[in-house]
């Protein structure tokens, strides 16, 4: 029997496994009641199990964790990127608001001026102390003329400078070489408004006129036949005492000279007085 | 000198199932750890120890799932023994030989189960139960056999 036993060794063992499985199901069956071997193994692995569900449910929760601030993270870039963006797309907005803006007030007193217009576009500035000047892409192809006007919808920039067959240099009101006629709004002092190096405007009117006072608008004159009379020079910031002859006031030029983009060239001489087309100014 | 290893490969297997992996569960089908390892196991150390393990792991799930007692422990010691037969007929280092086993161990676990099921009047068609459960879960394991399989520990020993 042992050597059958052992001759098949292999196929008793499977017997065996056989025999307990059946076993086991068959006593079950007949005493449900009496699960002593389920309660053991049980009694061993219920604490182990208990260990491992713990770890699992921390190494879970620390899993869920990391998951989270990943997802976080990357919600955070996301958010991040598109507000960069959406800035980028605002300040795009400004910009062509500000733009249209500028427009639009251009070619109201383009309309208002009931004169020949040629708008154009700042492509330069030149903005060293000796001169200022501005390069706009409007030349002698478009039919402008040297010493022409240049004005915005507050007041003057200055006049065409320097011909060129597709653009066109502006020398600024403010430059030291520029001098035009102007006139006290509210006296009607006549004088002379020069440049000043460091981009300011000066008022030299004779010494006699006394009545200039701070905040007084200068106008264009007229005198001298390129400017158009009426077109807003500047405000009298400081009234100097007067010297000799003359009585100086500084002014605060009316146009904001550091962030003009669009402009209108207005024909040289014979405009009459577009005053009225600055009133509101 | 091997019998530390053999109770490590019950107490752990069993242990593995019953708490990582479900966590591996994917649209409800979750592998049968222990016919994997049986498998594994019986093509290296031959059908008595397959037997053997198969039969303990098995008694083990009966007890943790609380089902009829003996029921794995039965299909899983008759698993082991065939799947300790196969080397007599397949070559061991053919990596298709242990995946395919699996998958084969798995359908043929969930047939005896439910032919001894029978016994105890279980509900459920074997049809049902063979598309629903048994034939994921091979698959299942299928695949858990082969990243197994490509463990450098496991495949010096093959």
């Amino acid at each position: 029997m042992l050597e059958l036993w052992v001759r098949y060794r292999k196929y008793s063992r499977l017997l065996l496994v056989l025999l307990a499985s059946f076993s086991l199901l068959t006593l079950q069956q007949a005493r449900p009641e009496g699960q002593w071997l389920t309660e053991a193994v049980a009694a061993v692995t219920a604490p182990v199990q208990a260990g491992f569900a713990r770890i699992h449910r921390r190494a879970l929760g620390l899993w869920t964790t990391y998951l989270e601030w990943k997802a976080l993270r990357a919600d955070a870039e996301r958010l991040r990127a598109e507000v960069t963006a959406l800035r980028f797309r605002q300040l795009r907005q400004d910009e062509l608001d500000a733009e249209n803006e500028r427009l639009r007030a251009l070619l109201a007193l383009r309309e208002r001026l009931a004169v020949r217009t040629i708008g154009a576009e700042v492509v330069a500035r030149e903005w060293n102390g000796f001169t200022r000047g501005l390069t706009i892409n409007r030349g002698r192809t478009d039919g402008l003329e040297r010493l022409a006007p240049v004005i915005v919808t507050r007041g003057v920039v200055g006049r065409v400078m320097e011909l060129r067959r597709e653009s066109a240099v502006i020398q600024l009101v403010t430059d030291p070489a520029s001098s035009i006629g102007g006139v006290v709004n509210r006296t009607r002092a006549q004088g002379l408004v020069e440049g000043v190096a460091g981009g300011r405007l000066r008022l030299k009117v004779a010494a006699r006129e006394e009545g200039v006072t701070v905040g007084d608008l200068v106008f264009t004159s007229g005198i001298g036949g390129l400017f158009p009379k009426g077109l807003p020079l500047g405000r009298i910031v400081r009234v100097h005492p007067p010297t000799n002859l003359f009585r100086i006031a500084d002014l605060e030029p009316a146009v904001d000279l550091a962030t003009v983009e669009e402009v209108l060239i207005l024909p040289r001489g014979g405009a009459g007085d577009l005053g009225d087309a600055f009133s509101g100014a | 000198m091997k019998l530390p290893l053999y109770f490590l490969a019950v107490g752990g297997g069993t242990l593995i199932q019953s708490t990582v992996v479900p966590v591996l569960g994917f649209w409800g089908v979750v592998p049968d750890f222990p016919v994997v390892l049986v498998v594994l196991l019986a093509l290296r150390r031959g059908p008595e120890v397959g037997c053997v393990i198969g039969f303990a792991l098995g008694l083990a799930q009966d007890v943790i799932a609380g089902g009829p007692l003996g029921l794995q422990a039965l299909s899983k010691g008759v698993i082991g023994f065939v799947a300790g037969e196969l080397p007599r007929w397949c070559l061991l280092s053919n990596p298709l030989v242990p995946v395919t086993a699996a998958v084969v161990a798995t359908v043929a676990d969930g047939a005896l189960r439910f032919a001894v099921l029978q016994l105890f009047h279980y509900p459920a068609a074997f049809g049902e139960l063979l598309g629903s459960v048994i034939l994921p879960q091979a698959a299942y394991n299928g695949v858990l056999a082969a990243v197994l399989v490509a463990l450098p520990a496991v495949r010096v020993r093959a």
